[in-house]
Order: structure tokens, then C-alpha cells, then sequence
């Protein structure tokens, strides 16, 4: 088998409850060793994409390979797949140790191993001198981190994370984020992370797949993702955009003229003069001033309405024609107030084109 | 336990009413009723004891009694538990239905209940036709009169008192523990037993223990569905007082059945719970 083989291959996976279509037909493909995570908003069908790779529910239709093998009619329990789930589902019975053994216990691994295992695991997620706490008085974040030594101590080929930081606050998140990563990357396993967070997929994902209303739009690198959204859906779930929705106009050399609100704009591409298209621009590509003359670019006049300092960052809030401009620089523009106008500048090649909705 | 005298606590006053209530309607009349077993004309003694124990109808007495209440006590427990478990995991209508269907019964009377199961246990009756139909049984046999006719209609009295505990436990366990046995490489009969069953195991305790005590004591049910030929210790009891009027035997009775029982329900649960924690 290739290096570069899919360690879980997803096709076509479809499921309906009653008459609403949750998943309509999602391919996954995640190589080995890989951390992608699905990302969308609630009620988009993550947690039910992830329930079907691990056999908790079944699908309608599709297959699921994992490791060359078709697992698509094994149970649960024969799959090899882990789940640290949302609620993190610790059996309140038993001591932290006896969770992170019941795996072990249940396979019937030899005992003196499975002692052995138990203690690597809970010294991995730095929970060694709770070994025999019982689960109950646990916090959040001993809660979850139980939760990921018991789903690694079976060594599951595929570890599946539905939310894992969700009950947990901001700044205890932000760490745990980057520990589990750090985690996860020792025992090398391949992993994929349901979040509705787009800072919680950018900080954690090799890959990200953004999903809507049951499909992937989008599945490619973070950077990929953020530079080279496909659709204005993962354009607008991930990160902030400026957006201008106009018509089409002539194009010439590839450059494609739109008329907006804010008057002629351009950017590369090419649409049926007259069909309604999306110009969208990240704020950070975006300049105050006159555009340098020697590169393409695009401007527009707009006032600036409110100056947020945001600590290593300034985000200017602007406003022209209905239309609000978001730009983001690393500090205020001396001289620049509220009420003020100001010309924005930014290049053709930082310029995104999508289909707009027909009115 | 934490070490220390805990501080009082004023929200137990909230049980004082209660407790007030059943110590002068139960506790006081119980004790009274303990305390007339061991009198005699001559000062207390324990020979009202001796005597009973000496007669071997008595232990027979005694053994009825028991293996009632334990039959009961299965039958409820092997019907009540899945029963608990489909209610714990249904939803809305199909749960109000279950939950109302559990609950009904208890409204109709007993005496109505007897006069049903008369038509349920006799010799053409529907139980009877499923046996033979079944090919359990060669011919249709009279389950009125017997002690599994008496069995059977003990749990249908008493089988709410085996579900609702149960379901009150299993309702409030996550249902992703199960899934996340079943990631975990647990097979379906492991995650039963070191799963489910702990989880279930205090609803469970206090299932047996209620039908368990019912059962052992319950004094119409016996007497309409199977007479005076079978005594239990609750219905020697009755024949003491209302037949006999010898209340030194009744009130004998009456204190080795109420020691039976507690000790019984304490001893079980106490051995259930400690083999729960060794693991
Ligand atoms: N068992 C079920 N019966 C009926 N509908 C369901 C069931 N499970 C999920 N759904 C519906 O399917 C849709 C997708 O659910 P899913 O749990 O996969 O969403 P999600 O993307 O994980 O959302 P969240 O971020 O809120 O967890 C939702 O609209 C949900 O109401
Ligand atoms: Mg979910």
C-alpha cells in the first residue's frame, strides 16, 4: 500500500431522517496520519457523518473503506475506529484508571499489559496522579483528556473527535487545543474533528472540510481554504470578507468587469454578461489610500464608520452605497477619524469572484 | 463520607410532617405490636417463638412466603427491566403512552384484577390455550387455585413497582456511554453486563426491594386466587387475628415476617452494592 493511500475513504454517504435529507451523498477522504477537521454550522450533519464512520448509525447509502478494507456492514465493535464524544460519555462507575482499561478489558488483553498501557496513557495526557479518582469529581478538562486516553489506549486505527472543547471555556480551550495536537501527533494517529469553530479547525487541521446542509463544499489545506474559498458558503465561514454583489459585465484578457454599488470593479474570470456575481476581498489585503500604480488593482470611496482596536490588530469599519468594508490593519491610520471618506485599495489577484444569487 | 459531624442540614425539616406521620401511624403501632409477641402472662418470654419455630407447618409457612415473594420478584424484574429500558429510550407520545400504559393498571382495584384473571387462568383460559399452543403443556390445566397462577398475578400487580424504578435510574444515563463501549472494542454481551446492569443496578435494588416486600407480604391477592389450603406468613397473620383471635400467634407472625423481609431486602442489596465496588 502507498504512503499516500486514503487510511478512511468515504463515498457517497447519504442519510435521511423522515423526509429531511441530513447527508446527500459526502465523499471523505483522509490519508494516513492526517488531522482533517469538519467544519459547519450547527445542524449541517457533522456529527451524523461521524456516527456513520464509526458504525453508530447506519447510512442510507455509500461506503465506508477504512484502511483498504470496506467497513460499511461491521459493527461498532470491530471497527477500530475511536470516538471521544461531545459529552465525553465517561462511565460514571469507575475510576479514571478502570475507564481508560475498559477497552482493554473488553478485548481481553492480557492483564499485566493492560496495567502498563493504562499507565502510559494517563501519563500522555498528564492525568497520572488522578489514576484513581473516580470520574465523577472531575473537571471539564480532566473530563475530556480521560476521554482521549481511553479512545487511544485500544489503539484505534481512526480517532474521531465530535466537539471535544466545547463545554470547555476559552482560555482552557485554547490550551487544550494545542496540547491534544501536540497528543496526537506523538501517537501519530490519523484524526478527524468535528467543530463548528473555524479558529478551533485553522489552529488544529492539516485539512478542513467545510460542510453545508449535509455536503462538503470544500475540503483543502487551511490556507487553501482561507486564500481559495470555493464558494461564497466557505468564504463566509471562514475568516471575514468584504463582499460586493454586482453583474456581470464584458470580459477582456480574463479580467472580467462587474458593475456594483461602488461602480465598476474587476477580477479575474469570466461570466455570462448580465448574470448576478459575488466580488469578495479578505480585509487584510485591503489598503487606505490610492492603489501603487503599477499594480492591477481595484478602489473604491468609502466612510469610515467605527475603529475597533482589537490589541495586535485594527479593524476600520467602512461603509459606501449599503455595502460594508471590513479592513484590518496592524494599527490606526494617523489623521483618520469616524465620518471621514477615504479611498480603499486592493489588487485584482486578491480579488475572489463567485456566482451571485439570482435576484 | 467526609470525616467531621456534618452541620444540620434545615432542609430535612422539610421530612419532619412525614416523619411525624409514620411515627404515630406505623412505628408506634409496629412496636406495640412486637412488644405483644413476646408477653406472656407471666412477664416477656420468648415462647410464642419457640412454639412457632417448633412446628414444621409454620416453616412450610415460611418457605411459601419466601418463594412467593422471590417468584414475583423475577417474574417482575425479567419482565420490568426491558420494559425500563424501551421507555428510558422512547420519545415523546410513544413514551406518555408506555408511561400511561404502566400506570393505568394500578387504578383498578385488586378485586377487579382477580375477577379478570379468573377468566385468564382457567382451565380454558387464555394462558392455558398459549401453553398448549406453545406445546409446553400436553392438555390445558387450572392455574387459578396454584401457586403459579398466584405468581402471575402477583407481578401484574406489582410490575409498575419493578419499571418505574428502574426507568428513573435509566433515564438519567448519558446513552452515548453505550456507544462509547461499543468504540471501545466491547461486544454487545460485555457491554451488557459491565455497562448497562451497573448502571441500571440501583433502580434495579430498589425494584426487588419494593415488589420483593409487597409480595411477601401481600394478604388479598393470595387470598383470592389461591385460598385458605396455601398459607403465607401475611395470611396466618389474618387467620390469627380475624379467624383465630390469638393475638400473641398474630403478632408473632406478623414480627418474623417483618424481620424476614427487611433483612432479606437490606442483606441483598448490601451484597449487590459490595460486589459492585470490588470490581
Ligand atoms: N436521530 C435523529 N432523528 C431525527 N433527526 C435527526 C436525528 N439525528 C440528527 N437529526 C437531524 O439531522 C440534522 C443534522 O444533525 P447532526 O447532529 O449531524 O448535526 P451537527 O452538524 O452535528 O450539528 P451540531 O453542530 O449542532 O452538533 C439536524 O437537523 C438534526 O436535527
Ligand atoms: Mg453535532
Amino acid at each position: 500500500m502507498s504512503a499516500d493511500a486514503l487510511l478512511l475513504d468515504v463515498r457517497g454517504a447519504s442519510k435521511a431522517f423522515g423526509s429531511t435529507t441530513v447527508l446527500a451523498g459526502v465523499d471523505l477522504g483522509v490519508h494516513r496520519g492526517e488531522f482533517v477537521s469538519l467544519l459547519g454550522p450547527s445542524g449541517c450533519g457533522k456529527t451524523t457523518l461521524l456516527r456513520i464512520v464509526a458504525g453508530l448509525l447506519g447510512a442510507d447509502g455509500g461506503t465506508v473503506r477504512l484502511d483498504g478494507a470496506d467497513i460499511t456492514g461491521v459493527p461498532t465493535h470491530k471497527r477500530g475506529v475511536g470516538v471521544v464524544f461531545q459529552s465525553y460519555a465517561l462511565f460514571p462507575h469507575l475510576s479514571v484508571a478502570d475507564n481508560v482499561a475498559f477497552g482493554l478489558r473488553a478485548q481481553r488483553r492480557p492483564a499485566d499489559g493492560i496495567k502498563a498501557t493504562v499507565a502510559r496513557f494517563l501519563d500522555l495526557v498528564h492525568l497520572g496522579a488522578l489514576a484513581d479518582r473516580p470520574v465523577r469529581g472531575l473537571s471539564g478538562g480532566q473530563q475530556q483528556r480521560v476521554a482521549v486516553a481511553r479512545a487511544l489506549a485500544v489503539a484505534p486505527k481512526l480517532l474521531l473527535l465530535d466537539e471535544p472543547f466545547s463545554a470547555l471555556d476559552r482560555k482552557l480551550r485554547e490550551t487544550m487545543q494545542i496540547d491534544l495536537r501536540h497528543i496526537l501527533r506523538e501517537v501519530g494517529i490519523t484524526t478527524v474533528l468535528v467543530t463548528h469553530d473555524q479558529e478551533e479547525a485553522l489552529v488544529m487541521s492539516d485539512r478542513i472540510a467545510v460542510m453545508s446542509k449535509g455536503a462538503i463544499e470544500q475540503l483543502d489545506t487551511p490556507e487553501g481554504i482561507y486564500t481559495r474559498p470555493r464558494t461564497p458558503f466557505a468564504l463566509g465561514f471562514v475568516g471575514h470578507s468584504i463582499r460586493i454583489a454586482g453583474k456581470a459585465g464584458q470580459t477582456t484578457d480574463g479580467v472580467l468587469t462587474v458593475d456594483t454599488a461602488l461602480g465598476p470593479l474587476r477580477a479575474k474570470g469570466s461570466y455570462l454578461p448580465g448574470s448576478p456575481v459575488l466580488l469578495a476581498v479578505r480585509p487584510e489585503r485591503v489598503v487606505v489610500g490610492a492603489p501603487p500604480p503599477d499594480v492591477p488593482s481595484n478602489a473604491v470611496t468609502a466612510a469610515l464608520t467605527d475603529i475597533v482596536f482589537q490589541g495586535s490588530k485594527v479593524h476600520l469599519h467602512f461603509a459606501a452605497a449599503d455595502v460594508t468594508l471590513l479592513v484590518e490593519t496592524n494599527r490606526i491610520p494617523p489623521g483618520l477619524s469616524p465620518g471621514a471618506t477615504a479611498s480603499l485599495s486592493w489588487g485584482l489577484a486578491d480579488t475572489m469572484l463567485f456566482p451571485g444569487e439570482t435576484a | 463520607m467526609k470525616a467531621g459531624r456534618p452541620a444540620f442540614d434545615p432542609v430535612l425539616l422539610l421530612a419532619a410532617p412525614a416523619l411525624a406521620y409514620m411515627a404515630v401511624v406505623f412505628a408506634l403501632p409496629v412496636l406495640v405490636l412486637i412488644l405483644r409477641s413476646f408477653g406472656t402472662p407471666t412477664g416477656p418470654s420468648i415462647t410464642a417463638y419457640v412454639s412457632f419455630l417448633s412446628d414444621g407447618f409454620n416453616w412450610r409457612v415460611i418457605g411459601n412466603t419466601l418463594r412467593i415473594a422471590a417468584l414475583t420478584s423475577l417474574l417482575c424484574l425479567a419482565l420490568g427491566y426491558p420494559t425500563a429500558v424501551a421507555l428510558a429510550r422512547s420519545k415523546g407520545a410513544v413514551q406518555a403512552l408506555l408511561l400511561v400504559a404502566i400506570i393505568l393498571p394500578l387504578s383498578v382495584g385488586v378485586i377487579v384484577k382477580a375477577f379478570a384473571w379468573q377468566i385468564v387462568l382457567r382451565r380454558d383460559g387464555v394462558v392455558a390455550a398459549f401453553m398448549v399452543m406453545t406445546g409446553i403443556w400436553d392438555q390445558p390445566q387450572l392455574l387459578l387455585f396454584t401457586e403459579s397462577g398466584l405468581v402471575i398475578g402477583a407481578a401484574n400487580v406489582f410490575l409498575p413497582f419493578m419499571i418505574l424504578p428502574i426507568y428513573s435510574v435509566l433515564k438519567l444515563v448519558d446513552p452515548n456511554l453505550q456507544d462509547a463501549a461499543a468504540t471501545l472494542g466491547a461486544p454487545p454481551l460485555y457491554r451488557f453486563f459491565k455497562l448497562a446492569l451497573p448502571m441500571a443496578m440501583p433502580g434495579i435494588i430498589s425494584g426487588t426491594a419494593i415488589v420483593f416486600s409487597l409480595a411477601a407480604s401481600m394478604y388479598v391477592i393470595p387470598t383470592l386466587l389461591i385460598g385458605d389450603r396455601f398459607q403465607t406468613l401475611a395470611t396466618l397473620t389474618a387467620r390469627a387475628f380475624l379467624l383465630m383471635r390469638n393475638e400473641q400467634l398474630g403478632s408473632t407472625t406478623a414480627t418474623v415476617l417483618l424481620v424476614l423481609a427487611v433483612s432479606i431486602v437490606m442483606l441483598s442489596s448490601w451484597a449487590v452494592k459490595a460486589k459492585g465496588d470490588s470490581r
